[in-house]
């Protein structure tokens, strides 16, 4: 019974919360109000405060999370609609998909590499731009540990959400397509859920690009990440 | 009344694509996710004419447009991780920080060049012919 009222709390303190920073950031204009960012800061401080442990909100989470992936699947909808201009930048998305799906890995592994964190870190950052379940399955091949990778995705998520869009516009980057494939290609749904906030070419080519850059570095990670190590 | 009860349906048409997504990832030995594959799917039916894009449209722009909310209970995870926060916090942060932007700059800077690249090209050979 009090699990339950918990559970029930906890639902209607998401959802308020969110609707509150998604008002937030309609009057404040501002990467730092990004919805998905200040929920989430909220959230952690009323848990913390009232000593609610994360397991104990964890049945609130199943709830609100089981329209996570009917909500992916609902990005067909955009992406049906746009598929004209979207099969038009096919080649140049292919090729930006790749070599941008690529220096991500490198990167992440040579900065970890640079600042002496230790091995498992190394592995881990190098999944850390994938959606999480494939990302938690990938790690697992190259020595990384599946809790931190899901900790590293998520902060990656907020990350491209936030800062994305800014750095996308003050770098002239102007093209609806170019900014959802790379948005996705870098922080998954997250960055997605943001990229739909600018427009449905930006959503639905960032979800694409949150597929693709899924399988492509779950194929080419057991190969290029001995590779790095030489 | 009979509006709600259309939206849930519409929503209850999502679940199962996406239920039957989790299905055939759990018998398949590819890395796809299963949100992923259910996309694909949806975009199958909708371009095969099977599912019209009236029945599903409403609940489809809910959802997405309330994408983030289903984010954050996973993100309030990150709470658990106190700890690493604050030995290594700053290193992680740096390294998820500059592989991101990284990342991000190179696959959208190289998509936008290479398409308008493209277009010029089309757009020479279109008022090439047109000169002929």
């Amino acid at each position: 019974m009090n699990s339950l009222i918990l559970t029930l709390i906890s639902i209607v303190l998401t959802i308020t919360v969110y609707f509150g920073a998604t008002a937030l950031s309609r009057r404040v204009v501002s990467p730092f109000t990004t919805p998905i960012l200040t929920a989430t800061i909220v959230m952690i401080v009323i848990l913390s405060s009232f000593d609610i442990s994360y397991e104990q909100y964890s049945s609130a989470k199943e709830w609100i999370t089981s329209l996570l992936g009917p909500a992916t699947v609902a990005l067909a909808v955009p992406l049906y609609k746009n598929r004209e201009i979207i099969m038009e930048k096919l080649m140049p998305a292919v090729f930006g998909l790749v070599i941008g799906t690529l220096s991500t890995i490198l990167s992440a592994v040579w900065i970890s590499k640079t600042l002496g964190l230790s091995d498992t870190i190394q592995a881990t950052s190098a999944v850390k731009a994938v959606t999480t379940p494939v990302a938690i399955e990938a790690v697992v091949l190259i020595g990384g540990d599946p809790a931190l990778a899901a900790a590293f995705v998520i902060t990656s998520g907020i990350f491209g959400a936030v800062f994305g869009p800014a750095l996308l516009t003050v770098t002239n980057i102007s093209d609806p397509f170019s900014r959802g494939l790379g948005i996705g290609t870098v922080s998954h749904g997250i960055g997605t859920s943001q990229a739909v906030a600018e427009g449905p070419v930006t959503g639905a080519v960032s979800s694409v690009a949150m597929g693709a850059s899924a399988i492509i570095t779950s194929i080419i990670l057991p190969w290029v990440y001995p590779l790095i190590q030489l | 009344m009979k509006n709600v009860l259309l939206f849930l349906i519409q929503i209850f048409l999502l679940w199962a694509i996406y239920q039957f997504s989790s299905f055939i990832v759990g018998n398949l030995d590819f890395p796809i996710p299963a949100s992923v594959l259910g996309m694909i799917l949806l975009y199958i039916l909708l371009s095969s004419g099977i599912i019209q894009i009236r029945y599903i449209e409403k609940s489809a722009s809910f959802l997405i447009r309330h994408l983030a909310l289903f984010f954050v209970p996973f993100a309030v995870g990150l709470m658990n991780y106190a700890g690493l926060i604050k030995t290594t916090g700053m290193q992680l942060l740096l390294m998820i920080a500059g592989s991101t932007i990284i990342g991000l700059l190179i696959t959208a800077g190289l998509t936008q060049s290479l398409s308008r690249r493209e277009k010029e090209r089309t757009h020479h050979e279109q008022s090439h012919s047109h000169s002929h």
